[in-house]
């Protein structure tokens, strides 16, 4: 066997699981996206725009923006609280640093419908939130935390800040500490320093986080279901209800599609500011 | 009396229980070039982070022009410090990192930019003002990093072994480059290396570091040519040693002979010792009131000069004699030869062993 096709063989299992289960349903999506449904269900094998245009239609749109949105605002807030974790994860000595990292990633071991049930346990209306404002004196009716929007951010941020944590202390841990010193040896005070320095150079990880946790976040459903309670949907929500209760799936197809374009889109733009930052990308005109 | 320019008065540093710098005290002057030689532990890079800033003293004080500095901070400190690593950021172009310092003191933006180009000019690098570091030589960065310290005209440039990245030859270029931006812009450097040679070229005077302590303060030719301890002969250039034996008033060496000398640190009576000759001293012709006599168990050639390697009974280690190519071509020693070298007492230094 010739050395130069053993990397082929290595790869073609981990090939055709991709292609299988990645590929061809995304083309099936791409595919069933412009048929017609049936009177019944079913698909129609006639050739439309119908439903790409219903996407965008007021009624839907509203929930892609929705969505978008707390998706968003998940992803911002998971960004703050995991690059501060990881800031301060990497400023922690070395040997304890993996330690640290280790519990930050650790409620991913679990599964993810514990997780949320037991954010249903802490925000009922006598859960443990409630009984905890209580106990510290808050007096008069306290609003009902769950089945709210902010049910859903909290339980979105909670379920992804570990890979912020992740993607945020990668950059965080390889920066060579004299930059942020060379930074204070030519003037600067420790803010600068972090703002003109340390977060410029440690940008990527924000981005990687962000984009995860947004993507990850607008197609979520099981979340928006338990702690959104019935009363709200997602554009996941919306997905599901397509395929599953509608039984339009080629509606549903459409909507995959402009959510799988978005996040293509997001990602992109994401290896985009990785490269800025490394400065291999700049004026090469010198 | 002139006052002191930067004084270092009994500082000391412990790091847990290790004494990184032990009561060190040390008066740099105005506009000298100031070498602070040593190994690696011997403290001189803590020394270095404790005038910059970046570690408390644990002990002492720091005064500059006759103000103490010890308790302010890396960014109030007119004090810059060029990094081993040269520390430039990655994110910013050449320029922007020389003009970071500037920015840092709210100039006017005209005034930075006209003092951005014209440190440029002189590392002659303003074609690359637009560069990231990524895309510098090693050499093209060694020289931002210089620039974007020396650019915001600091009383002292400070530079944690600044040519110890790059290669040999553009490391003798670098030295005397350094030596003349030093003349030019008046400015005090304290540089800090394990090189002694880059010691002796660029320095005024060398501070030779051992253990956190200083073990000798001087100029390179009296570092060179009249060290104080066997340490400091041994650390700088290439030293013979012949242990020697004190018997009354004469030192003899190993075979019986006696070894003259006229610089005798002082030593234990009837004490092992050991006599010390660079090997530029050991002539094979001319007279002295010292010789020896030997096998050559090897010869090399450096172009520049020739070693020879002597196997003489008066040490286990063979005994290094310098001929210049002038010299050699009058000789052409070889390997198996025997021959006598001389050197004078005044070129021979006796240590405690």
């Amino acid at each position: 066997m010739s050395t130069d096709r053993r990397p082929m063989i290595l790869m073609t299992p981990a090939m055709l699981w991709l292609f299988g289960l990645m590929v061809v349903p995304c083309v099936l999506i791409l595919v069933l996206a412009f048929f017609r449904r049936g009177v019944y269900g079913g698909i129609e094998y006639t050739v439309t725009l119908e439903n790409l245009a219903l996407v965008f239609d007021p009624l839907y749109f509203k929930i892609f923006l929705k969505s978008a949105g707390i998706a968003g605002l998940s992803a911002a807030i998971a960004c703050v609280l995991g690059y501060a974790a990881a800031y301060a994860i990497a400023a922690m000595p070395r040997r304890h640093q993996s330690m640290l990292l280790f519990f930050a990633v650790l409620p991913f071991w679990s599964n993810y419908l514990v997780r949320t049930y037991a954010w249903i346990v802490l925000l009922n209306r006598e859960g443990l939130i409630v009984n905890l404002a209580r106990w510290l004196g808050f007096e008069g009716e306290l609003p009902s935390m769950l089945y709210s929007e902010q049910a859903v951010i909290i339980g979105l941020v909670y379920n992804y800040l570990p890979f912020v944590i992740l993607s945020c202390y990668a950059p965080l841990s390889r920066l060579n500490p004299d930059i942020s010193e060379a930074s204070r040896d030519l003037g600067a005070s420790g803010w600068t320093t972090f703002r003109r320095v340390t977060l410029p150079m440690t940008v990527p990880g924000i981005a990687t986080g962000f984009v995860f946790v947004f993507v990850l976040s607008i197609g979520n459903f099981v979340t928006p279901a338990l702690l959104g309670g019935g009363q709200f949907q997602m554009i996941g929500n919306l997905v599901y209800a397509q395929f599953l209760t509608a039984n339009d799936w080629p509606f549903g197809a459409a909507l995959s599609m402009v959510l799988i374009a978005v996040m293509l889109g997001l990602l992109m733009l994401q290896a985009v500011v990785a490269e800025r930052a490394s400065g291999r990308k700049g004026a090469q005109n010198g | 009396m002139t006052q002191s320019f930067l004084s270092i008065k009994d500082v000391s540093k412990t790091f847990g229980t290790v004494q990184a710098v032990d009561g060190l005290s040390l008066d740099i002057r105005k506009n000298e070039f100031f070498a602070l030689l040593g190994a690696s532990g011997s403290g001189k890079t803590t020394l270095l982070r404790m005038l910059a800033g970046f570690e408390d003293l644990s002990a002492g004080d720091i005064t500059l022009e006759g103000t103490s500095i010890a308790g302010l901070a890396p960014n109030q400190r007119p004090l810059n410090l060029m990094f081993q690593s040269y520390a430039l950021f990655p994110h910013m172009t050449v320029a922007q990192n020389i003009a970071y310092g500037l920015e840092m003191d709210r100039l006017p933006k005209a005034e930075i930019a006209a003092r951005v180009n014209e440190i440029l000019e002189v590392i002659q690098l303003g074609h690359l003002a637009k560069r990231k570091p990524e895309q510098l030589s090693g050499g093209q960065r060694q020289r931002v990093a210089l620039a974007r310290a020396l650019v915001k005209r600091p009383k002292v440039l400070l530079l944690d072994e600044p040519l110890g990245a790059l290669d040999k030859k553009l490391r003798s270029e670098m030295q005397l480059e350094l030596k003349r931006l030093q003349h030019e812009f008046g400015i005090t450097f304290i540089i800090v290396t394990h090189d002694q040679e880059e010691a002796l070229v660029m320095a005024d005077r060398i501070a030779i570091m051992k253990d956190g302590k200083l073990l000798q303060v001087g100029t390179p030719h009296d570092i060179y040519e009249a060290p104080q301890s066997k340490f400091a002969a041994d650390f700088i250039g290439v030293m013979n040693f012949l242990p020697v034996e004190k018997k009354g008033t004469n030192f003899v060496g190993a075979d019986g002979s006696v070894i003259r000398s006229e610089s005798v640190t002082e030593i234990a009576k009837n004490g092992a010792a050991i006599a010390a000759i660079r090997p530029e001293r050991l002539h094979v012709t001319g007279t002295g009131e010292n010789q020896l006599s030997g096998e050559i168990a090897a010869v090399a050639y450096h172009g520049l000069d020739l070693l020879l390697h002597i196997k003489t009974p008066l040490s286990d280690t063979p005994v290094i004699s310098r001929m210049t190519a002038d010299e050699a071509d009058g000789h052409a020693p070889e390997v198996g030869q025997s021959i006598t070298v001389q050197w004078s007492a005044k070129d021979t230094h006796i240590f405690p062993n």
